[in-house]
């Protein structure tokens, strides 16, 4: 019997033929993966060829749900996009919220994937178990927002879209896949679906999820929302993300021009404090959920701008440009044109220093100049001039543009690093070095370890170590449950908690311990699949430029993190994590986990 | 003094966590407490560690040797402090210990030793962990005034003059305050009868006041003293940066004159 929460089969279209099979999902499969990320993996490692490019046609991207989702759980409606990476090569996981969960649930599958590729640009209509293929028409060449609601007019209000924009048509590197306005953003998967010429996945629900315990599900989701809208998600509800920026910015945390300084003189004038109370012009929530994050300002030229700490740092301190209309402008077109604003930043800001070096030929494009930002994101999307190389990442532009470039693209795997500087964040550093998708704060959430004070975050060591392992964890637990990371706060035991929503969803008994093996089993199946795909120890670094530049904070401490000290940090998490020396996981450490081995 | 000195109450606090908190914001390396045989401590940070002096009574000489003896292997260098000095200022810790290397231009030391109002300081001062045996022979032979064991080190003194010379201390502590020990009672009320330091603080997201774009001057000697005089209510949600650097949830965390105290949600990131 099917436990709660779940359909049992994942749906696999065919983009060549039109056609759809699906695919048996075994109970044990379920309890060991959950859903979203985990699911996506043990999905990925079972459909893509080995060797396969992320941008060929036979290269699988899965849409994944989860248990959760479909029930009134709060921020549970939340889907996983898995495939291989076009800007790392490597497997990636992206989420957004949206109702394109919960209708994609509602077809009766807990996951969609496609392969093969279109005859034409084409939208993937699924209606249960039905599928079919729909001339993308003019859709192709237009925004996300605009395709989702061309698509929802034409074939319904009961549709809901996950599309891609120019960006991804043109295989952007860093592309993103939209729904509801949010993006599936990191790791460039939007370029996959371009790739496949796939502009959209239209779903309709023909079907309810049937959670084991209904009336507990609802006592749980009762409680569940009373606490999301506690102090633990303030910041969230009344500022949004953006409330990062200032208190970065006095913490030395900042990256800034580049990560040449980690603080910027005019940060303030990008404060959510500020602005917020000048600017906002609404507040939203993502669907099923009490939090409320999504923060949108007035922009110049009219319309709002959804405004995220990510794409604000981004696109304005770390390319040296903090004029609010400016940085906030760069943003709606990253969202329309469908890139994803931190890669969008990292790689222009690079390419910012890169001229400032010598070492490329774009004398226009300088730090802190908002007219080239503009130019530069419009050049990426189309592929055009500079544009051509912008839109291949910091790592491969490195590549071409040679000198010692790569020592300052900031990037692990291929993957831009986020709005956390890792001099002043040493257990975030190495959660940056080795998570599985690179460079990353979902996947690895240590910062909030350096943020807590429990150790001296300029120091990294041993304490570190244990952040980034236990981080690493529960992210993995939160992204296959799924439930959205703004609640993290409100979970004072979180294993056991999340053990018991899940068990009132699926019936299973599953306890705290249980959950905890499996989020384990969740990161080393990452890094199970990194190896089966190529990665090695070398992956697991920073550039050269946070191992041999200092940092000065503002009390005068200096920041430095030498590559003995990262290096010993990734061999103590090597060692709790039961990796061998080339970064994979042990004989052993599978065998512990119920994992095949690393070839099969 | 009517009650041991490291117990003695500290606008909330107590005198021996007000020391070991300003000199942990200055070192990279671990904070040693030595504990005389049956003493009581107060409540410290947990990454206090606490060294024990097996025999009462023996002196400074004693309590310096426990103290590296804890630290064999982990440290070059220490800054050794009295408890009885509740004005010490962070800086004051920074002059000496960046003395000992010499980053004043006069090229390195075995020890630095302040010499200010008119007395030497040993028990203000930065030793080199080397000398450890040096102290170890002379508690050997009763030799028990730290004078002996200064008598045998190439030791860099500080009068006034020079420990101001460093323009941070001159700023933050000009009167060389850190100096001053409370060896009585009425050492001890004086001291606690006068103002507390002038720290600013900053708050940030939701903690912030709408339109209160800078910080604000308040007396508060700990983090949790600042959040009061700001009507700032400290939970598990809310932690606080001295001088934009090291965060704690710990509303002790004492406070010297001119720094800023920050506080932002808890729930950093995202």
């Amino acid at each position: 019997m099917t436990p709660g929460g779940y359909f049992g089969r994942a749906l696999v279209v065919d983009l060549g033929t039109g056609t759809a099979e699906a695919l048996p999902l075994p109970d044990d499969v379920l309890r060991a993966t959950i859903g979203g990320a985990g699911l996506g993996s043990w999905l990925l490692d079972r459909l893509a060829p080995a060797g396969v490019d992320p941008l060929d046609a036979a290269a699988p991207l899965a849409f994944v749900f989860s248990p959760l989702v479909g029930t009134p759980l709060t921020t549970s409606a939340k889907l996983a996009v898995v495939a291989l990476s076009p800007l790392t090569g490597l497997p990636s996981d992206a989420l957004a919220s949206s109702h394109f969960a919960i209708a994609g649930k509602g077809t009766g599958h807990d996951a969609i994937v496609v392969h093969g590729r279109c005859a034409a640009p084409s939208v993937l209509v699924v209606e249960g178990d039905e599928v079919r293929l729909e001339p993308a028409g003019d859709t192709w060449g237009r925004g996300a927002a605009d395709t989702e609601e061309e698509l929802r007019a034409r074939l319904g209000r009961a549709y809901r879209v996950a599309a891609i924009g120019p960006a991804g048509e043109r295989l952007v590197r860093y592309a993103t896949i939209s729904t509801d306005g949010r993006h599936a953003g990191r790791g460039g998967l939007g370029a996959v679906l371009g790739a496949k010429l796939l502009k959209a996945v239209a779903v309709r629900p023909v079907t309810k999820v049937r959670p084991a315990d209904p009336d507990g599900v609802l006592r749980a989701a009762a409680d569940l929302r009373t606490r999301s809208l506690g102090p633990a998600t303030a910041k969230y509800r009344e500022l949004g993300t953006l409330a990062n920026l200032l208190a970065f910015n006095a913490l030395s945390t900042l990256p800034t021009r580049n990560f040449q300084a980690s603080s910027h003189p005019q940060a303030a004038d990008l404060a959510a404090e500020d602005l917020g109370p000048e600017r906002r012009v609404a507040r939203a929530s993502c669907a099923a959920c009490t939090i409320g994050c999504a923060h949108f300002y007035a922009a110049s030229g009219g319309g709002k701008v959804r405004v995220e700490y990510e794409s604000v740092f981004a696109l304005g301190p770390l390319c040296g440009v903090t004029d609010p209309d400016a940085v906030l402008t760069a943003s709606r077109r990253c969202d329309a044109l469908g890139l994803d604003t931190i890669s969008t930043g990292g790689t222009i800001a690079f390419a910012m220093e890169c001229v400032e070096q010598g070492l490329l030929d774009e004398p226009w494009l300088r730090f802190g100049d908002a007219a080239a930002l503009h130019r530069a994101v419009e050049l990426t999307a189309a592929r055009e001039g500079v544009g051509a190389l912008l839109a291949e990442g910091s790592r491969r532009m490195a590549a071409v543009v040679g000198g010692d470039s790569i020592r300052f693209a900031a990037q692990v795997k291929g993957l831009e690093l986020p709005g956390y500087e890792p001099r002043t964040l040493q257990a975030m550093a190495l959660g940056l070095a080795v998570n599985a998708r690179g460079a990353d704060h979902n996947r690895s959430g240590a910062y909030e370890a350096d943020f807590a004070g429990g150790h001296d975050r300029l120091h990294g060591g041993a304490a570190h170590v244990a952040a980034a392992v236990t981080s690493e964890d529960r992210a993995a637990a939160m992204d296959s449950l799924i439930l959205c990371k703004f609640l993290r706060g409100v979970f004072q035991d979180p294993f056991p908690e999340w053990a018991a929503l899940l068990s009132t969803v699926t019936g299973w008994e599953v306890d705290g311990d249980e959950l905890a093996t499996t989020a384990r089993r969740i990161v080393v199946a990452k890094r199970r699949l990194n190896a089966r795909f190529g990665a090695t120890a070398a992956d697991d670094w920073l550039p050269a430029r946070f191992l041999d530049e200092g940092l000065t904070v503002a009390s005068g401490r200096e920041a430095r993190l030498p590559a003995e000290r990262l290096r010993a940090m990734i061999d103590a998490y090597y060692a709790a994590r039961g990796l061998g020396a080339d970064g994979a996981p042990t004989a052993a450490t599978l065998a512990e986990l119920g994992l095949p081995p690393v070839a099969v | 003094m009517g009650s041991p000195k490291a117990l003695l109450p500290w606008h909330g606090s107590t005198l021996l966590r007000r020391v070991v908190g300003l000199v942990g914001r200055v070192v990279d390396g671990p904070v040693v407490v030595v504990r005389a045989p049956d003493q009581v401590l107060p409540a410290l940070p947990a990454d206090v560690e606490v060294a024990e002096d097996p025999v009462e009574g023996r002196g400074p000489l004693a309590g310096l040797h426990a103290g590296l003896t804890a630290l064999d292997g982990r440290a070059e260098a220490v800054y050794l402090s009295a408890v009885d000095v509740p004005l010490l200022h962070p800086a004051f810790v920074r002059r000496v210990l960046g003395a000992l290397d010499g980053d004043d231009g006069q090229g390195p030391a075995d020890a630095v030793l302040p010499e200010a109002h008119g007395h030497r300081h040993p028990l203000a001062a930065a030793y080199r962990t080397a000398v450890a045996a040096r102290v170890a022979a002379l508690l050997e032979q009763d030799r028990l005034r730290p004078a002996y064991l200064l008598d045998q080190l190439d030791v860099r003194r500080l009068d006034e003059a020079a420990l101001l010379h460093d323009p941070a201390l001159r700023t933050a502590d000009p009167t060389l305050a850190s100096l001053r020990n409370l060896n009585g009672r009425e050492d001890y009320e004086r001291a606690h009868a006068e103002p507390e330091p002038a720290v600013s603080v900053a708050r940030f997201g939701t903690l912030r006041p709408v339109g209160v774009r800078a910080p604000v001057e308040v007396l508060a000697s700990s983090v949790a003293r600042a959040a009061a005089a700001v009507g700032l209510e400290l939970d598990r949600h809310v932690v606080a940066a001295v001088d934009g650097d090291r965060i704690s949830g710990d509303p002790d965390v004492p406070l010297a004159g001119g720094e800023t105290v920050s506080f932002l949600s808890a729930e950093a990131g995202g």
